[in-house]
């Protein structure tokens, strides 16, 4: 399927599998965190690689002592409205050094991308029957930011003083 | 309206709703997208700002077929839904404190109400 | 006051363009009116009974008076020439159309002001103190505080979709409350230690609305430059932790109440110690910076006002005797008196202003001022730097614009919220109640004979007007399709907080005002003295009494509740 990734639209070989559903042979896969911590030697020794997804209620940390190893981790938003996953993502790239693809997942639409960028997601799968192309533009909407984030931690207070300097 | 006899009319409503327990029937409301007027769906689809243009349902059912078919139109009304009118003689009359003042807007005054200044 | 930098500009102008885009797609459909609520209630865009509703903001409550002016112009080109202050300090427009929003947030825009998340599941406007910079009783200014936090939160990428809406208020008055800090979901005090050292007490879980809840001490010392790393903490602890299942279930104050102070406390710091230390840790410049723009006004070294003023209140013009009396207040550089603008007059919704009124209001902050004005969250304005001398002649042009009445927390300087006139959420109508108490009232002595005297209206129970906190509080309930309406007695929203208590069976649209007239006159009955304040006797002698005077003696009530309907 196509999602969003540094800003632009790519293929993306990783598939979802939901729990109890067997995994395919090969290829890359994402599977719940549940799942991954129950069968996580099994997994390594799969071939294809493995990313995570964590619901709306489960914690970063939950994830922190994986982090090294996991190509993608995915957030999910289950409804807009729930804005747990910010605080994830956050906590994912500044608290416990995240570097691979971290991935916002559920009900994305443009108007939240710019936020959720922000709080270190670098990949998008936008909600289906949205304009793909379009939600582009997002990135673009605003060119200052007031407080510090998983994209630039400084407030603007120390990087106006940057500025000035 | 005048806030004091609206206050009058409150009263009034208490008894008709005893009237028209058995001569209920339904109509569909929402607001205009373009201002948040309030919104009454009328014959042949179209949307009045009137009360007394609403097409009036014999059942419920019906209304809200008629509700699912405006609620695609989020253009031109939003979140429309279904409200029970009393239709006793002919004359429409909504049953709330709140479907009434949206028929007939704030029962207070608003507007340049202050004494105009004297421009010196 | 503050003034935007290059930045600040960019963002309000950036987000006015954003905000037409999103018109745009909810027009072409490409998102659902579903999806649209939220990002237009984070423009403040309500949709209400009769129209939509434009929430501006006014951060802290401090407007200049070319601001004034512009919103003036707004409401006469887009509007029906009024606009309404809340009780957040804030102005609503009751009617203007979609399409011309993003016009209107780029004339707010083009003078410093906007309407970003004024609505929403988001950090709302900062409240302060109305009379902060000149109140004689404050530590220090609150208001560089409440302009450093209003930047952290304005689109804070973390916090734009909470589980409701988070509400910070600042103070700095040791013992004094103005700003209702112990209401608000963050409630931040500036204190000083017995070291001599300031820093802030942090309140959290405070509320009205449907369970309401006094603030509880989360911070007891927080240094000056923890300030944001610590409401940071506070409110990723409860993004993460706040309730997302039931709506009425979701702010603050239940999940503070639900864990208890003491371990809500021990989660917020353990998370602060991750971050105190980190980017978040306010810098001297920066502080300094944002202080520089709340710099005292060029005033003139003049000698005590308080004998001037003392001589009007005792003077032969009566009206002006009773408007120094009443709303005349002490300011902490001699020579110099705030004045408190009542917005309750007669027959006029309470809270509400004609742009004529604004223009030619604006024109007496420039002329009796600095060109600065204040909204104070009991729905009136101040004019905060009044000489003393002046006091007359500013009075003279307030009786011209119907803004003289002399009523400041009399029984007539009432808060009112929306109500069923207009507001979708409400069960009642709370705008009629105001002008009916404010007519039968109007005799200014009686008024000044009940003394102190704070009414609060609300026409539901999401408590806009605060009914939780008035010495008499009304609420309006719907029974049936119809309204009817509670009193309560014994609430403050002062540094005394306290809940009201509710009297007994709700009265009806005729018999609310009468009801509340037997409440004063039981009050009359029971004082020791013209100085036994109302909300005192309340305290000492409870409702019972009360209680006895609205619905009959006890024996008697089972049948009065059977003859009202």
């Amino acid at each position: 399927m196509q999602i969003i990734k540094d800003g632009a639209i790519v293929e993306d070989p990783f598939v979802h599998v939901a729990d109890g559903v067997e995994l395919p042979a090969s290829g890359d896969v994402i599977v719940s965190l549940d799942r991954y911590l129950a069968q996580r030697e099994a997994l390594k020794r799969r071939e294809g690689r493995v990313g995570v997804r964590l619901r709306s209620d489960q914690e970063a940390k939950l994830a922190a002592p994986y982090v090294a190893e996991l190509p993608v981790i995915a957030v999910e938003f289950p409804g807009f409205k729930d804005g747990r996953g910010y605080t994830t993502g956050r906590l994912l790239r500044e608290r416990f050094g995240y570097a691979g693809q971290l991935r916002a997942v559920g009900d994305v639409l443009r108007d939240q991308l710019f936020y959720m960028r922000r709080c270190g997601f670098d990949a998008f799968e936008l909600k289906s029957g949205k304009d793909v192309q379009g939600a582009l533009q997002a990135f673009q909407e605003f060119t200052v930011t007031y407080q510090g984030a998983a994209d630039d931690q400084r407030p603007l207070f120390r990087r106006r003083a940057s500025a000035h300097h | 309206m005048d806030w004091k006899s609206s206050i009058a009319l409150s009263l009034c409503l208490t008894q008709s709703e005893k009237m028209s327990k058995q001569q209920l029937k339904w109509i569909v409301t929402g607001n205009f997208t373009a201002d948040g007027a309030v919104a009454y769906l009328q014959a042949e689809n179209r949307f009045s700002r009137q009360l007394v243009d609403a097409l009036v349902f014999e059942n419920k059912e019906d209304a809200e077929a008629a509700r699912k078919a405006a609620a695609g139109r989020e253009a031109l009304v939003t979140d429309p839904y279904v409200t029970e009118v009393a239709d006793a003689d002919k004359q429409l009359d909504v049953l709330t404190a709140r479907e009434r003042i949206r028929s007939q807007g704030p029962s207070t005054p608003y507007g340049r109400l202050s004494p105009t200044p004297r421009v010196v | 006051m503050y003034q935007y930098d290059e930045y600040d500009r960019r963002i309000v102008a950036e987000r006015a363009k954003q905000f037409e885009g999103q018109v745009e797609r909810r027009y072409s459909g490409e998102i659902t009116e579903s999806e649209f609520k939220p990002l237009r209630l984070q423009n403040g865009l309500y949709m209400q009974l009769h129209a939509y509703m434009l929430r501006v903001a006014i951060p802290y409550g401090t407007l200049s008076s070319k601001q004034l002016r512009k919103l003036a112009h707004i409401a006469r080109t887009y509007d029906r020439n009024y606009g309404h202050f809340t009780t957040r300090q804030n102005l609503q427009y009751n009617w203007p159309k979609l399409d011309d929003v993003p016009k209107i947030l780029q004339e707010l825009a083009s003078v410093e002001m906007h309407a970003i998340q004024t609505s929403g599941n988001c950090v709302r406007n900062v409240t302060s103190d109305h009379l902060a910079g000149v109140a004689p009783d404050e530590l220090e200014d609150p208001r560089p505080w409440a302009e450093i936090i209003r930047q952290w939160s304005t689109f804070h990428p973390e916090f734009a979709a909470l589980p409701r809406k988070f509400k910070i208020a600042v103070g700095a008055t040791p013992g004094v409350d103005r700003a209702a800090i112990a209401y608000h979901d963050i409630g931040v005090r500036l204190i000083e230690n017995e070291a001599g050292e300031r820093g802030f007490e942090v309140l959290a879980g405070g509320g009205m609305g449907r369970t309401p809840y006094i603030g509880q001490v989360v911070g007891k010392f927080v240094a000056k430059e923890d300030l944001l790393s610590y409401i940071e903490a506070i409110l990723r602890v409860y993004n993460t932790y706040g309730r997302r299942d039931n709506l009425y279930k979701a702010r603050i104050k239940i999940l503070v109440n639900a864990l208890g102070v003491e371990a809500f406390r021990e989660r917020v710091e353990e998370e602060w110690e991750q971050i105190k230390d980190g980017p978040l840790k306010l810098e001297q410049a920066e502080i300094e910076r944002v202080a520089r723009h709340f710099a005292p006004p060029p005033y003139e070294k003049l000698p005590d006002g308080k004998p001037q003023l003392d001589a009007l209140r005792l003077g032969k013009d009566r009206e002006l005797a009773r408007f120094v009396r009443n709303n005349v207040l002490a300011h902490k550089q001699p020579g110099y008196a705030a004045v408190i603008v009542s917005l309750k007059q007669k027959g006029i919704p309470p809270g509400d202003m004609s742009d004529e009124q604004m223009d030619a209001f604006a024109d007496l902050a420039d002329r009796f001022g600095f060109g600065e004005l204040r909204v104070t969250h009991t729905q009136n304005l101040v004019l905060p730097d009044v000489r003393a001398s002046d006091v007359p002649a500013l009075h003279a042009e307030l009786v011209k614009l119907g803004l003289a009445t002399p009523n400041h927390n009399k029984l007539t300087d009432l808060i009112a919220c929306p109500g069923l006139d207009y507001c979708a959420l409400a069960n009642a109508r709370s705008i009629p109640v105001a002008l009916e108490l404010m007519e039968r009232f109007e005799d200014i002595d009686y008024q000044s004979d009940l003394g102190e005297l704070n009414v609060k209206i609300s026409g539901c129970i999401n408590a806009c007007g605060h009914h939780h906190v008035g010495h008499i509080g009304i609420l309006g309930i719907d029974k049936g399709g119809e309204e009817f309406y509670q009193i309560m007695l014994g609430g403050s929203a002062g540094y005394d907080a306290s809940l009201g208590e509710f009297l007994g069976k709700a009265l009806s649209v005729t018999d609310i005002v009468p009801g509340v007239s037997k409440v004063l006159n039981c009050y009359l009955g029971l004082r020791t003295s013209p100085e036994d304040r109302f909300i005192d006797v309340v305290r000492r002698v409870g409702l019972a009494p009360f209680k006895e005077a609205v619905y009959g003696p006890p024996t008697m009530r089972q049948g009065v509740a059977h003859a009202d309907h």
